[in-house]
């Protein structure tokens, strides 16, 4: 099974707050494949909005987002595209 | 307001308890009908002037008009209470818990107009009698769904036939929560944009449960496992759990429902095998009740992290 991985910054000024936490658990929800992120020394799956919270990832921070699964490609884009775009936010 | 349809009983049947009402005269004038929801105080009727009265409201009397009374002459005062039972009043209040003079009872009797004592003040009676009958007058809906009372809060659960809202209502009531009603929900707007629930007069406290067959909840588990009427706080709706259907997952932002132009709360709770649907629905009603307490948990949790944030990307922020 492939396992991706690809590094993203944070670029929303709030940074990981409830609501772009929500969409972004909402779009790894959307994939069969197991989506984990790491900011820091912790590492949550990214299907747990209560996970990706306790990360509060700040502005600036980087975010490790590693994919394992059959769709990992179009997931690892999503996210990446969801992060880059300051989740639709601002 | 001009209102149709109701009768002397069905007030005395719907606030005696609330009112502390007792009947002490006029039984047979139950059955009449009440053409206003308004409740007056006679006023200068018991002066003798009747030209201005608006007639067809039930009468309220406290010390004051009773006092008045009393001050009168026997043959005077009968006479004066005759002129107000003329004007169409279907029924009288004797307030304050005072003695009601024995010619009112006399001709309330010989007349058919009930009267009823109660220990309240005037005021109460009159605005919670009108708001009552007012809200008995107000446009009623039936609503295919059940309502329970869950920690004092008034929860309809609705969803399609077959998703579990018996089931999960018989649960709730295994708790020690209160059916009001099961399947058919008569919901009617009060005066404030309340909305109250009660259930059908017949099959109330019945229940179908597929498998069982028909049960009656009060006789299987007790009289404080159900109430007649509640007012409805909240709205949860229960859907077979759909994989590419987004649901909830914060609480941010509080969905609503509307009910006869009236907005509640609403709750969508996708349902499936394991999910426990009365611990949701009970964590549901506490979550309401402490949001009317003005604390609400998202926000709360919410402005935790964003301080965390905040405190990590000093840089951002200074």
């Amino acid at each position: 099974m492939k396992e991706l991985t690809r590094e993203v910054e944070i670029k929303n000024k709030l940074g990981l707050h409830a609501r772009p936490a929500a969409r972004l658990v909402q779009v790894a929800n959307r994939f069969s494949s197991d989506i984990m992120v790491k900011s820091g020394d912790d590492e949550v799956n990214a299907k747990s909005i209560m996970g990706i919270l306790m990360l509060a990832a700040a502005q600036g921070s980087r975010l490790k987002v590693r994919v394992r699964g059959q769709d990992a490609e179009p997931a690892l884009d999503a996210i990446v595209s969801l992060v880059e775009n300051k989740f639709e936010e601002e | 307001m001009k209102i149709k349809g109701l009768t002397i009983n069905d007030f005395y049947e719907g606030m005696k308890e609330k009112l502390r009402l007792r009947l002490v005269a006029g039984a047979p004038g139950l059955r009449n009908r009440i053409p206003f929801s308004e409740l007056a105080q006679p006023g200068l009727i018991f002066c003798g002037y009747s030209r201005h009265f608006a007639s067809g409201r039930g009468q309220v009397m406290g010390k004051n008009a009773i006092g008045y009374l009393r001050g009168l002459d026997p043959k005077l005062r009968r006479e004066r209470i005759r002129l107000l039972l003329e004007q169409k009043v279907p029924f009288c209040v004797v307030t304050g818990n005072i003695l009601p003079p024995p010619e009112l009872l006399e001709e309330a009797d010989r007349i058919e107009i009930p009267v009823f004592r109660s220990s309240l003040a005037s005021g109460q009676i009159i605005d919670l009698g009108a708001a009552f009958l007012e809200g008995m007058c107000s446009p009623q809906v039936t609503y295919n769904a059940n309502l329970m009372e869950v920690f004092g809060v008034g929860v309809l659960i609705q969803g399609k036939s077959g998703v579990g809202k018996s089931e999960c209502a018989l649960n709730l009531v295994a708790r020690g929560h209160r059916l009001v009603s099961d399947d058919i929900v008569y919901i009617r707007k009060f005066r404030g944009g309340y909305l109250q629930g009660e259930a059908p007069e017949l099959g109330r406290f019945h229940m179908e449960i597929r498998g069982l067959g028909i049960i009656n909840v009060q006789n299987l588990f007790g009289a404080g496992c159900v109430r007649q009427r509640k007012r409805i706080d909240m709205a949860v709706t229960l859907e077979a759990w759909a994989s590419d259907k987004e649901y909830e997952r914060l609480g941010l932002d509080e969905s609503r429902t509307e009910l006869l132009k009236v907005k509640i709360p609403h709750l969508l709770i996708p349902v499936r095998p394991g999910r426990n649907l009365d611990l949701l629905i009970e964590t549901a009603a506490l979550n309401y009740r402490i949001k009317m307490m003005g604390l609400n948990p998202a926000q709360e949790f919410d402005r935790i992290v964003r301080e965390k944030i905040q405190s990590k990307s000093g840089s951002s922020f200074r």
